[in-house]
């Protein structure tokens, strides 16, 4: 009986654990396994395996019930999920339904998740570009949060190992706020974009539009080939999961290639309930886990853990950690976990026409989506009333069009003749947001979920330096358009509540010091050690650029740090 | 597997898509053909559905509204993805239709000729009273044909083929001078 016991806890005894299985869990896999590690991967959700579970991946729009509408009682039912753009009949099924997974919003706030393998990197936008120092010393140098521990040095060779592994497109186009990184060839403009790039770079000479950077295989290297991906067929329906691996996801690249070496067990339907903590050891020895189906407990145990649950999440699984030596969840000995909780603010949007270049369109369709227009906003000095700036995605495009009045043969023959009309121009704000110690998230004292776990409390509002960015972004481009003779330019503002972004962030923050942070320059809990944050979750600051590139790297870097820190006996 | 081919050889296809059938006992009472969860549309409404829908696209020299069944896709439609307003002035209007067409051809609009027919559909799409049922039900039946008929299997593959693999994109593709 006794060596039963042994028996299954050395079954149950693994080198490395980490906590979720998106996009920089699955880094965290890869890494892990591939030094060597014996590594257990949890998932709260279902498996999905590549190509083989993307049930809807090859079908044609007329295959769809709906034509990819959904149903108004999945509208209804689920009014979180179904504010997010890409819920929709041929990717529902990768989405959280709002019924099944709780939480309460003290303020408005869209918390859009993905629990199943590979989490949200099925879904993502793909949209990958790096920081530079101009984010990493925001907060010092504007006064806001605290110093980041880390600058552009430290992870720059990191953002160049993670690129070349998931594949990202881009041109080098020598920005010092935007570096350029490891690209396969980047997707060009289009002639509407390219025009109104070289008319606002005219007019302001320091206001660029490039093409959007994203993690999709424009012209794969070996290395792509090796996970098994091929070229990018430009389909644009990456949200059903791609069956060539066109875009980078956990599904189609580090999880199989962390299959491959031999080191990983993955297991899903596996909420991990809480991190245990032994008082003795002054570490972490292992995580206890919920099986969603049985509801039974297991602990698993290992020397090093990495909490890549999801920003919000991986907040809701520290707080919930609790021990004598740490009531108020691991690590939280200042008390300001779950504090800081910052987003991207999207909630202005502009659009207009542009009645030349009608000897163009565009043939075949762009995985990038378009432009890119990286912060231009006080960038080298404070220069508005508002602090920090934001970026915006920039798209043009011709519709077909047709005339629809009418019935009969003549309005046959008019649908079945389209026409070209004008260009269409869109742009999207993505902004920095301050984070502050009253955007917080915390746990409910009496409400549980299905599985015993507390309710998360989302508090987290826009304010005053959100309200006067998102006027400017629309009171500049406005301008930009302008100049460019662009025509009916239409500006839609409050169009997003905070989450909707999917850029949640913070929450366990990097630091310098113990007293204002939670996690120290190698994303490890100050005060316990042999535990890693590599997600959203570890943001001190947000940036205007898109998040996930800055985990795979923070990821990848830790993972490096842990390795070497248990080979030498310090974890 | 017999099972499995009776059930498939009772799949009514509407524009490239399979829709359950309505039980045949409920057909002898004249419901309409397929399983709808919301709308109460019996055989006759259907049928006149159908011919508003052949109306707006008829065939011609390439299949129109009921060969490509997008009568069903309209009721699919309004029976799963509009709210209960839009179902109620969907079957209110329909049946204000058929007594408009009592009223000024004196028959039914399943009897009309094609002229009445463009007539009387013309005269509610050009009428001053967009917020009334019967112009409720021609938006909602116009809109749902024509999406029918565009994202239908037959325009998708015959006449403008959907590219599911473009594998190409072009920023500056030149337009054919007409």
């Amino acid at each position: 009986m006794s060596n039963l016991n042994i028996d299954s806890v050395k079954q149950r005894t693994f080198d490395a654990i980490v906590i979720g299985s998106g996009i920089s869990g699955g880094w965290a896999a890869k890494e892990l396994t591939e030094k060597g590690l014996k590594t257990l991967v949890l998932e709260r959700g279902r498996d999905v395996k590549h190509v083989v579970d993307y049930p809807t991946t090859n079908m044609y729009p007329y295959e769809f019930e709906h034509r990819g509408e959904l149903p108004i009682d999945v509208q209804k039912a689920n009014p979180v999920a179904n504010r997010c753009y890409a819920f929709k009949e041929d990717s529902a099924h990768f989405f959280v339904k709002d019924a099944e997974h709780p939480y309460i919003q003290e303020n408005p706030f869209d918390w859009i998740r993905g629990y199943q393998v590979g989490g949200k990197s099925l879904l993502w936008a793909r949209q990958t570009q790096r920081w530079s120092d101009f984010d990493f010393e925001g907060p010092a140098r504007d006064g806001f949060a605290v110093d980041w521990p880390i600058r552009y040095k430290d992870i720059a060779l990191w953002y160049s190992y993670v690129e070349k592994f998931a594949g990202i497109a881009g041109d080098k186009d020598g920005l010092s706020h935007l570096p350029d990184g490891e690209f396969l060839p980047g997707y060009p403009l289009n002639a509407v974009e390219d025009y109104f790039k070289k008319k606002v770079l005219d007019k302001y000479g320091n206001r660029h539009i490039i093409s959007a950077r994203c993690a999709h295989l424009s012209k794969p290297e070996p290395v792509h080939h090796q996970q098994g991906r091929a070229q990018c067929q430009n389909r644009r329906l990456c949200q059903r999961g791609c069956p060539f691996g066109g875009y980078f996801s956990s599904n189609s690249s580090t999880l199989p290639w962390a299959e491959r070496t031999g080191n990983l067990t993955l297991r899903p339907f596996s909420v991990v309930e809480s991190v245990i903590y032994d008082e003795q050891k002054g570490k972490a020895t292992g995580v206890r886990v919920i099986d969603t189906n049985t509801k039974e407990v297991i602990e698993y145990y290992a020397k090093i853990i990495f909490v890549n649950a999801s920003a919000l999440n991986t907040n809701l699984l520290l707080l919930n950690s609790t021990s004598s030596r740490f009531p108020n969840g691991l690590g939280n000995d200042n008390g300001l976990m779950g504090k800081y909780v910052a987003f991207h603010n999207y909630s202005a949007r502009i659009s207009a026409e542009y009645e030349g270049l009608q000897e163009f369109t565009t043939d075949g369709r762009n995985p990038a989506g378009g432009g890119y227009i990286p912060r231009f906003r006080n960038v080298l000095k404070q220069e508005t009333d508002f602090l920090r700036g934001y970026a915006a995605g920039l798209s043009g495009f011709r519709t077909l069009e047709r005339d629809l009045s009418g019935q009969g043969p003549q309005l046959k023959e008019n649908l079945l003749n389209p026409f070209l009309g004008p260009w269409h121009i869109s742009s999207h704000m993505m902004g920095e947001t301050i984070p502050k110690e009253s955007n917080y998230v915390s746990l409910d004292s009496t409400q549980k979920d299905t599985w015993g776990m507390p309710l998360l409390k989302v508090s987290v509002v826009y304010d005053e330096n959100d309200h006067k960015m998102s006027k400017d972004f629309v009171d500049q481009l406005t301008e930009m358009f302008t100049i460019a003779g662009f025509s009916n330019i239409q500006a839609q503002t409050n169009t997003r509540v905070p989450g909707n972004d999917i850029h949640e962030m913070g929450g366990v923050r990097m630091g310098h010091d113990p007293k204002t942070s939670l996690l120290n320059k190698w994303n490890q809990l100050h005060a316990c050690k042999n535990v890693f944050v590599t997600d959203g979750a570890c943001m001190t600051s947000t940036a205007s650029q898109n998040p996930s590139l800055t985990y795979m790297a923070l990821t990848a870097r830790a993972v490096d740090y842990a390795v070497k820190q248990v080979n030498n006996g310090q974890l | 597997m017999q099972r499995r081919s009776a059930i498939k050889n009772l799949m009514i296809i509407a524009g490239g898509i399979a829709i359950l059938p309505s039980c045949a006992k409920d057909k002898e009472k004249g419901k309409a053909s397929i399983q709808l969860n919301n709308l109460n549309i019996d055989a006759e409404q259907e049928k006149l559905l159908a011919e508003v829908s052949e109306a707006f696209i008829p065939t011609t020299d390439t299949p129109g509204a009921k060969a490509l069944n997008l009568h069903l896709f309209v009721l699919k439609m309004v029976d799963d993805c509009h709210d209960k307003t839009d179902q109620e002035g969907f079957v209110a209007g329909l049946s204000e239709l058929e007594k408009l067409s009592e009223k000024r051809f004196d028959k039914s609009f399943v009897n009309c000729s094609v002229k009445e027919r463009g007539e009387i559909l013309k005269d509610i799409e050009n009428s001053k009273n967009p917020s009334g049922k019967v112009f409720q039900f021609y938006k909602i039946a116009k809109d749902r044909t024509i999406q029918g008929y565009l994202n239908s299997k037959y325009v998708m593959t015959e006449l403008i083929p959907y590219e599911l693999v473009p594998g190409r994109y072009n920023g500056y593709f030149p337009v054919k001078k007409s």
